[in-house]
């Protein structure tokens, strides 16, 4: 319990800290959210009243309490750009990036795992070179690229998928999976490379333990051996892996979603950076970092379940 | 030795060599003019005899383009890693030589900045600040620096457990003696790896913010802004993507297997799992 404790202090240590850095990048910008409202041409007196309308006259530490107690109650602000509500405009787009997000992981586990086990069952053989060299490839792929020419062969000359554009997953499903699976393609690449490779050595360390050796005597049948014993022992690092890599992930939605035109979270904050839309920027920032930092203590409290060890650590 | 000498180790440092030399010596063998020079009457043809590599939307040829863009790559690539070390090894070497309350501040700092996806990290600085050459060195160097200082204070917290640190205390050494002749010497091998990877990682992040337009501007040769360029003549002239995508996937795979081979070789503890 002492463990977990300490975890959850940590978590909301680095929250309150992640808080703290996604407010100070305003002060970053040259000028001020008002100059960025109004424009560097605008009247000194007008500048002046909307500074002390929105308390830009305030010491820092009094701005940050305002800012975080109406982020706190669910108010982010107005975009600058899309001139609505940032609650509202993240709603959407949180659940449109959910989709593609959760679709990526499903294929790049359905890849990776095989794989990885392929090329570690034929350790130094042509399979594993073969399966290495897959996951190397994938590794060293820029995902746009790799999104680039999956929109050139899938889309432009066999036609099977739309190249782009997004459809919402509550009002037409079919539609909605269909704009979703070239993008969610391109982000699964790396990952399952990622993957691929993780596999393949916790394989190989569990396939060099005793147990093994064990179960190879008594008889039992090599496919049985890997994939009852060796692999049950081996999922465990390849899926906290999976849930690190999700940070990478949200990384890489604002490129891939920009290049399809996939209306979701990455695409949101490229708006939002492009346009230096301050709030909004601040919003995305903010609520992409809590979400990778959950993440990360979901694993964390899952692997403690999951494998007492770490408690006792 | 034997895994440098290995195939993967001699394609992935013929790669990495080449890569560097061409990234060197572009600018002084290509005339500067011959890579921005606009000739309309010559868009977006194939590759041919005239045209190595094509050429793109406004009649520059590609292979010279590519070329230089490989040198805007590698500087900003490897400027990048060096800043993130900059910042990243001294925080690292402090968390983990002095422990207690300098690890516990500056971890939570360092892993603050680890919830920020990279990308997205070195996408706001480089937005914050204002896309320019300069700024993407910035931007990319602050968002990799956390991950630099969380591998060398382990390093730094695996060497400092070693008896010959005690040795060297018993003998009256300084912290700053200690650290220079003792802990640095010793987190070399790693930082050696991690730097290999993280250029690696730099190149497709200067690709991946220039394509997004918050990277180098133009009109200097990019691969990631050869590759936005390209977006709208995907139909009529593919080449114009592939040229650059295949420039940056060869460079990132060389210096990944150069990466893979130089871990096996100076990590023991990695070797083992193969």
């Amino acid at each position: 319990m002492s463990y977990l404790a300490r975890r959850l202090a940590l978590f909301v240590i680095t929250l309150l800290l992640i808080t703290v850095v996604t407010f100070l990048i305003t002060l970053v910008l040259p000028g001020d959210v008002a100059t960025m409202i109004l424009g560097t041409r605008s009247d000194p007196a007008t500048l002046a009243a909307l500074r002390e309308k929105l308390g830009l006259n305030q010491a820092l530490i009094v701005q940050y309490g305002h800012w975080m107690g109406r982020a706190l109650s669910g108010d982010l602000g107005v975009s600058l750009i899309f001139k609505e509500p940032i609650a509202l405009l993240l709603g959407q787009k949180i659940a449109a990036s959910t989709l593609l997000v959760v679709m990526s992981l499903i294929f790049a586990l359905a890849a990776a795992v095989p794989l990885g086990v392929w090329s570690a069952v034929h350790r130094d053989r042509w399979q594993d070179t073969v399966g290495s060299g897959i996951a190397l490839a994938g590794i060293s792929l820029p995902d746009f690229f790799w999104g680039i020419v999956l929109i050139l062969f899938v889309a432009r000359w066999l036609d099977w998928l739309p190249a782009s554009g997004y459809a919402s997953p509550v009002e037409n499903l079919p539609l909605a999976l269909k704009y979703a699976l070239l993008p969610s393609i391109t982000l699964a690449l790396s990952l399952m490379a990622h993957l691929t490779r993780m596999t393949r050595s916790a394989m190989l360390e569990v396939l060099g333990q005793d147990f093994v050796r064990v179960c190879r005597a008594k008889g039992l049948a090599w496919g049985a051996v890997i994939f009852r014993h060796a692999l049950r022992n081996a999922v465990m690092p390849v899926l906290t892996v999976a849930g690190l890599q999700l940070g990478y992930l949200f990384g890489s939605i604002i490129v891939v979603e920009s290049l399809f035109n996939f209306t979701g979270m990455g695409w949101l904050t490229y708006q939002a950076l492009l346009n230096r839309d301050m709030p909004l920027v601040q919003a995305t920032v903010l609520v992409i970092a809590a979400v990778v930092m959950m993440t990360n203590l979901v694993i964390d409290i899952v692997y403690t379940v999951l494998d007492p060890r770490v408690r006792l650590s | 030795m034997r895994a440098i000498l290995s195939p993967k180790g001699i394609i992935g440092g013929a790669l990495v060599t080449v890569f560097a030399l061409v990234a060197i010596l572009a600018p002084y063998a290509i005339p500067a003019n011959q890579a921005t020079r606009i000739n309309i009457l010559a868009r977006l043809h194939p590759p041919s005899a005239a045209h190595w590599l094509g050429t793109d939307q406004l009649g520059r040829e590609l292979v010279w383009r590519v070329l230089l863009g490989a040198h805007t790559s590698l500087v900003i690539a490897v400027s990048a890693v060096v800043l993130s070390i900059l910042i990243g090894l001294p925080i690292g070497v402090l968390a983990g030589y002095y422990r207690g309350w300098t690890d516990h501040a500056l971890m939570r700092l360092v892993e603050t900045l680890l919830s920020f996806p990279a990308l997205l990290l070195a996408l706001t600085i480089s937005a914050v600040l204002g896309p320019s050459e300069r700024n993407t060195i910035l931007a990319i160097g602050i968002a990799f620096s956390p991950y630099l200082a969380r591998i060398v204070r382990a390093e730094t917290l695996r060497v400092i457990a070693l008896p010959f640190i005690e040795a060297a205390r018993s003998q009256g050494a300084s912290d700053s003696r200690i650290v220079r002749l003792h802990v640095l010497p010793n987190i070399m091998a790693p930082l050696t790896v991690q730097a290999t990877i993280s250029v690696a990682f730099a190149i497709l992040a200067e690709a991946g913010l220039s394509f997004l337009g918050l990277g180098t501007q133009p009109p200097t040769p990019s691969w990631g802004l050869m590759i936005q360029a390209s977006r709208d003549y995907l139909d009529i002239a593919p080449w114009t993507a592939l040229v650059p995508g295949v420039a940056i996937a060869v460079t990132v795979l060389g210096l990944n297997m150069l990466g893979d081979v130089l871990r096996d070789a100076l990590d023991p503890t990695m070797a083992v799992e193969g």
